[in-house]
């Protein structure tokens, strides 16, 4: 597993996740729980469970791009081997450029090809070290912004916007609280892929010049330093390879015999034939190739290494917690449970026009039959109270429904035919809804007595009062029935 | 060993499909006023990974009930032969549309399946629930009584009473507001009915249980990960020299407030979805920016430097510079001169960073002014968002797929003040690297999360909720009897 595979899947899983938000949430249980149970085996390993799953899921108008991302980041990783050996390269042979006429300065040299490389390693260790010491916070956001691995991002716009924009999620801010340590080193792995390759172009530069030409090297400086001094000094510089490459530690004759003035065209101390000389000056190059080793090319290889292994890292971490990633893991380990219903429902239709009379409120001038339907205990003098506000004056007091038999009930309609009421109230429950056994009773009730009488829907609310949704549910109902004779009044106020 | 069948039965417009939708969490059951909107049975099966484990099936309501038990009081038979009564009368009337809805309800329970007989507490008992209760004894199938309370009032007792002569349990459950306790303790109680279901419903509960800890856990980093951002967001803008000030604020500001709004309702609908409320309205006051003076002008400079960034720069610079010279002298400087070079850097770095930002080649400045506004340092914020949010969570889990109005997220309750010192000092730890932009390690994240996972645990439910939840037990009694 590469990284940059991993750059490639953590693209492909972002548009896929971001293209899934509008799938139907029931089909993605299904597909992702099936996904799931094939990959149960990486259980344990989110990060590669949501690999497995992004091979498996196919999603429509998913669009990856993490291919081409990937190219970008390969060729971006290219062109920084490319400069860095460059650079390498030719800063070595700026440093090392020898015509015979003047040996070059030892000083010069660990100066600008050693003494930056040990300084910029400390910062790279200060910025990376965990942040727990107060105010050294402030220090490594600098040294991280410092960073000039990020420069490389400013690179992408060289290159077409959609391979850009695509990389570009990995150091995008919206992404920060996931992607933000990856991102990090991922500038570490660019700018030490840089330093790495600088110092090779750096030793192939300087091998190339001792193999192909002779180099001379002495040293020099106005400080008050004496040759004693300066070989403690680089002794301690070869200390880390005194034991391993003792050849590579300058001796203090080398010290001695190299040190150069320039006044009087250039002067070196204990001078003897100028071949011999040449040959002993020349006796520097294993200490210089050994120092950039040791303090370039090593530590940036591990540099390097130490940043491709936490940049994958901190990749494969962030694949289970993109957003939505969470969910698709939960998906794919929990198990799919349903419990709603399969199959469509299938509704009754109702006729929203009007169809019974409306209400007349009070202006009913009727000589009534009233029916108590389903018991509803009202008192019957308390009825005739309320009746008589409504213009209504009760003939006969009727029962029907309830524990009631259906012939009981056809009997009361017969007798409330012999009556020949000019109208009839039926007393419900408000509360009740009206069944089909009670319209069955209205019906009955047109079709057997006068079929112009008016039929008086009275609700009867209880102690509560009739509540304004129960009115309108007989209201719709005996819409049903499509008689403009028949009415609906509450009796009391309507809650 | 059958699969638990429970047929919800009873009068029209007592709540049946209100049930089954909470029990299926299923938002596609229509719950209409008008009686008969069910015209035909609808399962509503609990298949864990491809097994079933119960089902439920939603009837039509009665609505010739007292013809029905005529038809069958008529045939000849003793009380052992009912069951087969009711099973002939299904088999003669099944083309009748008068008996449409008692077929299909009756259908299921012949089958086998366990009754789950539907009432209205909240309103009085009637004598025509009588012919219906007498069918159902008649199948000789287990039965449960459900005591739906639909409105204020109530008329339980009254019930218990009328319901005890018909079923051995009678319970009470408002489908409406039963939190997830109550619908799980409700599927037990079903397998209460009948010995060999008990097994089945106790595997659905198990797994029911473990899925909502899933959905808290989910929930949770869905929120942690809202309100980190929400912290530490910032919004900047660049001041141009012609452009005034008190514009580019308000613009700003409202900028900056529809971004934090954004982000907390982008949370609520995906806490919704995890929750399988899918189409939810929801009216919520906007998150307050509490008044404070966020705003903050900075110069930047080329590549995006702060002046601030700068300094540290010109420190280090100096620093470096210095530390070359304390090399040159062996050290003899004690560091002398990387802290003077230290000093000067950062000084020259902080008195000329307005004057580089002046400066124009080719007619391009190299720096300017920006107004930022945001991380919100205000130490309420977080405990504000995360209190909407707990709230919010709390009313989602709680709520029924039963509910069809839109969720009102008014009042706060302010349990959060409440939770223990060792709590809060773990969420004010958190809070507070936040609030220095740590955002970067993503394990802090994970810390908020599984704090406020906790926090949901100990979460008390707002006082909207009656504890209504009674359970009487009877002693079975044989049919046709009472």
């Amino acid at each position: 597993m590469t990284h940059s595979s991993l750059i490639g899947d953590l693209i492909d899983l972002n548009s896929a996740l971001k293209s899934d938000r509008l799938s139907d949430s029931d089909e993605k249980k299904q597909r992702d729980r099936a996904i799931g149970q094939a990959l149960q085996q990486q259980r344990n390993n989110p990060a590669k469970q949501v690999r497995g799953w992004l091979d498996q899921v196919r999603i429509s108008a998913w669009k990856r791009d993490g291919v081409q991302a990937v190219q970008l980041y390969h060729v971006l990783c290219v062109i920084l081997v490319f400069v860095g050996l460059a650079t390498g390269w030719g800063l070595a042979r700026a440093v090392l450029y020898y015509t015979g006429n003047a040996p070059i300065n030892i000083v010069n040299a660990l100066g600008l090809l050693v003494l930056p490389q040990i300084i910029l390693l400390l910062f790279w260790l200060l910025a990376t070290i965990p942040n727990s010491i107060p105010l050294l916070g402030s220090l490594q956001s600098a040294l991280r912004f410092l960073n000039p691995g990020r420069l490389t991002r400013h690179l992408t716009r060289l290159f077409p916007a959609h391979s850009r924009q695509s990389l570009s999620l990995v150091w995008d801010a919206e992404y920060a609280t996931v992607l933000a340590p990856a991102t990090r080193w991922l500038f570490s792995f660019w700018s030490q892929l840089f330093s790495f390759c600088f110092n090779i172009g750096v030793l192939l530069a300087a091998f190339y010049m001792i193999f192909f030409s002779d180099l001379a090297f002495a040293w020099s400086t106005t400080l008050n330093i004496d040759s004693t001094t300066f070989h403690h000094m680089l002794s301690a510089l070869s200390w880390p390879w005194h034991t391993l490459f003792p050849d590579a530690v300058p001796s203090l004759e080398l010290v001695e015999i190299s040190r150069y003035y320039r006044l009087e065209e250039g002067s070196l101390g204990n001078a003897s034939t100028a071949s011999e000389l040449a040959v002993q000056l020349g006796q520097w190059w294993p200490f210089l190739v050994t120092a950039i080793i040791s303090y370039g090319l090593i530590p940036r290889l591990l540099t390097l290494l130490i940043s491709w292994f936490r940049f994958r890292h901190h990749l494969a971490h962030a694949l289970p917690r993109l957003p939505g990633s969470p969910e698709l893991l939960a998906r794919m380990n929990s198990p799919l449970i349903s419990t709603s219903a399969p199959q469509p429902e299938s509704v009754a239709e109702f006729d929203a026009g009007s169809g019974y009379g409306p209400s007349k409120s009070g202006s009913y001038a009727l000589k009534c039959a009233v029916i108590d339907w389903s018991g509803t205990g009202v008192n019957a003098e308390s009825i005739a109270k309320q009746l008589q506000t409504m213009g209504i004056s009760s003939q006969a007091f009727l029962m029907a429904g309830g524990t009631r038999t259906t012939d009981q009930d056809n009997a009361t309609i017969v007798s409330l035919c012999k009556l020949k009421p000019e109208g009839v109230a039926v007393i419900v429950k408000s509360w009740e809804p009206p069944l089909l056994e009670f319209l069955d009773f209205i019906h009955s009730i047109r079709e057997q007595c006068n079929r112009q009488q008016a039929i008086i829907i009275l609700l009867w609310g209880g102690r509560d009062g009739v509540d304004r949704r129960d009115r309108e549910t007989w209201q719709l109902t005996l819409r049903q029935l499509k008689d403009p004779d028949l009415h609906i009044e509450a009796m009391g106020p309507v809650q | 060993m059958t699969t638990p069948l429970f047929a919800i039965v009873g009068h029209p417009n007592k709540g049946k499909s209100s049930i089954v939708s909470t029990l299926a969490q299923d938002e596609s059951v229509t719950i209409s006023p008008i009686p008969g909107t069910t015209v035909d049975n609808r399962y509503y099966p609990m298949v864990v990974d491809g097994e079933m484990l119960y089902a439920l099936v939603d009837t039509p309501g009665f609505q010739r009930a007292r013809a029905a038990l005529e038809w069958m009081q008529k045939q000849p038979g003793s009380s052992v032969d009912r069951a087969n009564i009711v099973r002939m009368f299904v088999e003669e009337h099944h083309d009748d549309p008068r008996f449409a809805a008692e077929c299909s309800l009756l259908t299921p329970i012949l089958d086998g399946a366990g009754i789950l007989y539907v009432i209205d507490g909240s309103r009085p008992f009637g004598e025509e629930y009588e012919a219906e209760m007498e069918i159902l004894r008649w199948t000789g199938q287990p039965s449960l009584a459900l005591i739906n309370m639909i409105g204020d009032s109530d008329y339980s007792e009254e019930w218990n009473n009328a319901l005890g002569q018909y079923f051995r349990i009678v319970r009470i459950f408002d489908a409406m507001t039963a939190d997830f306790d109550r619908r799980v303790q409700l599927l037990l109680a079903f397998g209460q009915i009948r010995e060999e279901w008990r097994v089945s419903l106790e595997k659905a509960v198990r797994i029911l249980e473990e899925e909502q800890q899933r959905r808290r856990k989910l929930s949770a980093g869905r929120i942690a990960e809202t309100i980190s951002h929400m912290i530490t967001y910032t919004c900047q803008r660049r001041l141009g020299e012609d452009v005034a000030g008190s514009e580019v604020r308000n613009s700003l500001q409202q900028a900056y407030q529809q971004e934090l709004t954004s982000m907390e309702q982008q949370c609520r609908s995906d806490v919704e979805q995890i929750y399988n409320h899918k189409h939810l309205e929801r009216h919520e006051p906007l998150v307050q920016l509490l008044d404070e003076d966020l705003f903050a002008t900075q110069t930047w400079l080329l590549f995006g430097l702060t002046q601030q960034q700068l300094i540290t720069t010109g420190a280090l610079g100096g620093a470096a510079t210095g530390g070359v010279i304390d090399l040159a002298v062996g050290g003899a400087s004690l560091f002398l001169g990387a802290g003077i070079g230290a000093m000067i850097g950062g000084v020259s770095a902080w008195v000329t960073t307005d004057r580089i930002a002046d400066i124009k080649i080719l007619g391009l400045p190299l720096g300017g002014k920006q107004l930022s506004i945001g991380p919100m340092r205000n130490i309420n914020f977080p405990y504000v968002v995360l209190g909407r949010a707990l709230y919010h969570h709390r009313m989602i889990e709680d709520r029924t797929h039963a509910h069809r109005g839109p969720l009102e997220l008014k009042q706060q309750p302010a349990w959060l003040q409440t939770v223990d010192t060792d709590r809060r000092k773990r969420l004010e730890k958190i809070f507070v690297k936040l609030r220095r932009q740590e955002t970067l390690n993503p394990d802090l994240v994970d810390a908020l999360a599984e704090q406020i996972q906790n926090l949901m645990q100990l979460s008390v439910a707002p006082q909207t909720i009656p504890p209504r939840s009674r359970v009487s037990e009877k002693a079975p009694l044989p049919p046709g009897e009472g």
